[in-house]
């Protein structure tokens, strides 16, 4: 009885491990992203699932899968970037467009893999074999490789907007635009800057993503769902916030999942998210809008 | 004299929509019904959006919440009361108001982005409900109901357009009435309002109940039309033909909504279908739904103060 709980301790430990690394990834692209544009992309899971199904069409066609891996980050921030330079750029003003027009994009992209890769679950190929034993229970080397990198991803984010140049030219858009335009900043260049990181973080998660779990179109709605419920959770804007709470989804979910069955996991990741609200509305580390 | 005109146009609107089952094949008066009944939502929605300038991404919450309690008190499946059709849309309506309140009192106190962000994911958590107990509420495929409407797809139809008559014109009078005008205050200047002595969180959160209770009629009565109840009822694409809808028609006029809500469904439902027989030849990964939302993006880009407001102001330079 006891191996038994020790055994499911362990597989909570890991699988919430690798899903909290690859929420943090969608959610503080998402975050980030708003923060300093002020949009709410809904067409970010889009881009966390195209990078992944790019990526599994390249290494269909014979591409090494660390070549592909690569190309695919790189298409889905280039992706991002033409999205908001022909679709967000001239809409940006108006809150409820921005919304219509990236739900919209989400739901085109949607409909167009399910027409052409169907709805069955397809998977990116491992980057790394095998599978080591802790106390008996096995851990493939792609969970602990996710979890790498998705923490490199994550500290390079964080190094980057708060210490190198470009990173602070784009915090200081996000903090005021007019007064950052006065300084000499070339905010449009921040702004293209922004969306391309946060394309290729949902990439990098999408493909971490593929890489253990069945990939469905469907499953551009999911990471925006968690994108969203750990931005909620994080406090919009505010790129710790997310990682922060991208764990306590992840754990969440990881918990749920293994005590209660896959299917109630949105269920109660939602409504755990929507108590913590009540008692605090703005979120663990909101900032003002 | 004003009052006068409005009614002889509202006379002439009613006897055009009563007469079109004379001259219109029935496969088109049925999809007439169901796009009266998708106004209602769409109304529903421009309640609260287009009056307090909040953005409610969870009104198909409140469609489905209406569509399952009717359709579960049309069903064994709870061991319920079975009710007469009437009573079970309005329950359907009552209950989704319900949950409203609630979820109007816990997201009311937040402003803006998160307003927007957290009643985006509700959809998503009433809509694991449906997969989670599927002796309920049917899974994917949901479930038939018995008691429709009424026998006949015409009779079905006069059904709905009085259904839309009724809600549409109780909302329409709310928005015109005093509480109309305090929600319009909400909208330009929230701080102002309060200011003014307008207590604020009573009237966003009465605004949303209302939204809310008409949405559940709104849910329940198509639940009653189709005679099936399915998630599609809770889902984004609903959400986001209801939002295309009001903005189209432009926000907080009742009346552009109702006008969108009808045109686009029929558009969607109807003319679309032909549009992709043309592309049927071609081996591109074309449906309606694709064609949809290429629509909704180049017009959005093009016009993004919305198209009533874009061809009201096309209008006016014409005019010089």
């Amino acid at each position: 009885m006891e191996g038994l709980s020790a055994e499911l301790l362990l597989r909570i430990i890991v699988f919430g491990a690798v899903a909290s690394g690859i929420w943090a990834l969608a959610a503080s692209g998402f975050s980030l992203i708003f923060g300093v544009v002020r949009i709410l992309n809904f067409a970010h899971g889009t881009i966390f699932v195209l990078s992944a199904y790019f990526g599994i069409t390249l290494t269909n066609y014979g591409v090494n899968p660390y070549v592909a891996f690569v190309a695919s980050i790189l298409f889905a921030g280039v992706f991002g970037v033409a999205m908001y330079k022909i679709a967000l750029s001239p809409i940006r003003e108006s809150k409820v467009m921005v919304i219509i027009v990236t739900l919209a994009i989400a739901l085109l992209v949607e409909q167009i893999l399910m027409m052409t890769f169907g709805e069955h679950g397809i998977s990116f190929p491992s980057l790394v074999e095998g599978v080591v034993y802790v106390a008996g229970v096995p851990i493939t080397y792609k969970r602990i490789l996710t979890f790498i990198i998705a923490v490199i991803a994550l500290i390079s984010l964080e190094f980057f907007i708060t210490r190198t140049k470009t990173g602070k030219m784009i915090m200081a858009t996000a903090e005021d635009m007019e007064a950052a335009m006065l300084i000499g900043i070339d905010t449009e260049k921040a702004l293209v800057i922004t969306m391309f990181v946060s394309s290729i973080l949902a990439g990098l998660g999408g493909l971490l993503y593929s890489q253990i779990f069945a990939t469905t179109p469907i499953v551009s709605l999911k990471a925006l769902i968690y994108a969203f419920a750990i931005v909620i959770l994080g406090g919009l804007g505010s790129v710790r916030g997310s990682i922060v709470a991208a764990f306590i989804v992840g754990y969440t979910l990881a918990i749920t999942i293994s005590l209660l069955g896959a299917r109630w996991s949105e269920f109660v990741v939602l409504l755990t998210i929507i108590a913590i609200l009540i008692v605090k509305p703005t979120g663990l580390y909101g900032v003002e809008e | 004299m004003k009052g006068m005109k409005r009614v002889i146009a509202l006379a002439i609107t009613l006897a055009f929509a009563a007469s079109l089952p004379l001259y219109i094949p029935e496969a088109f008066i049925y999809l007439l019904g169901l796009a009266l009944l998708f106004a209602i939502l769409v109304v529903s929605w421009d309640v609260m959006v287009g009056y307090t300038g909040y953005v409610n991404l969870g009104h198909t919450v409140f469609v489905g919440i209406g569509a399952y309690t009717a359709a579960l008190l049309q069903s064994q499946r709870l061991a319920l009361p079975t009710l007469p059709v009437p009573a079970s849309i309005v329950m359907g309506g009552f209950v989704a108001a319900l949950v409203g309140l609630f979820i109007g009192i816990v997201t009311l106190r937040l402003r803006g982005y998160y307003f927007a962000l957290v009643t985006a994911i509700l959809p998503l958590v009433f809509m694991q409900t449906v997969f989670i107990w599927p002796d309920i509420f049917g899974g994917e495929e949901g479930f038939t109901i018995e008691h429709g409407l009424a026998g006949s797809v015409v009779e079905k139809y006069y059904a709905a357009l009085l259904i839309a008559f009724v809600s549409i014109a109780v909302m329409l009078l709310i928005v015109n009435s005093p509480v109309g005008l305090k929600l319009k205050a909400i909208r330009e200047d929230e701080e102002l309002a309060e200011a003014v002595g307008i207590d604020t969180v009573k009237y966003k959160i009465m605004a949303f109940v209302i939204s809310s209770f008409f949405a559940g009629i709104g849910g329940a009565a198509i639940v009653h039309y189709r005679m099936v109840v399915a998630p599609d009822l809770y889902d984004i694409p609903l959400m986001l033909l209801v939002i295309l809808s009001a903005v189209i028609g432009g926000l907080g006029t009742i009346y552009g909504p109702m006008i969108g809500g009808l045109l686009i469904y029929l558009a969607k439902n109807w003319w679309l279908k032909e549009v992709v027989d043309v592309f049927r030849f071609t081996a591109l990964p074309i449906n309606d739904d694709v064609i949809l939302y290429l629509i909704l993006i180049v017009v959005a880009i093009l016009m993004p103060e919305g198209v009533y407001q874009g061809i009201k102001e096309k209008l006016k330079k014409e005019r010089g």
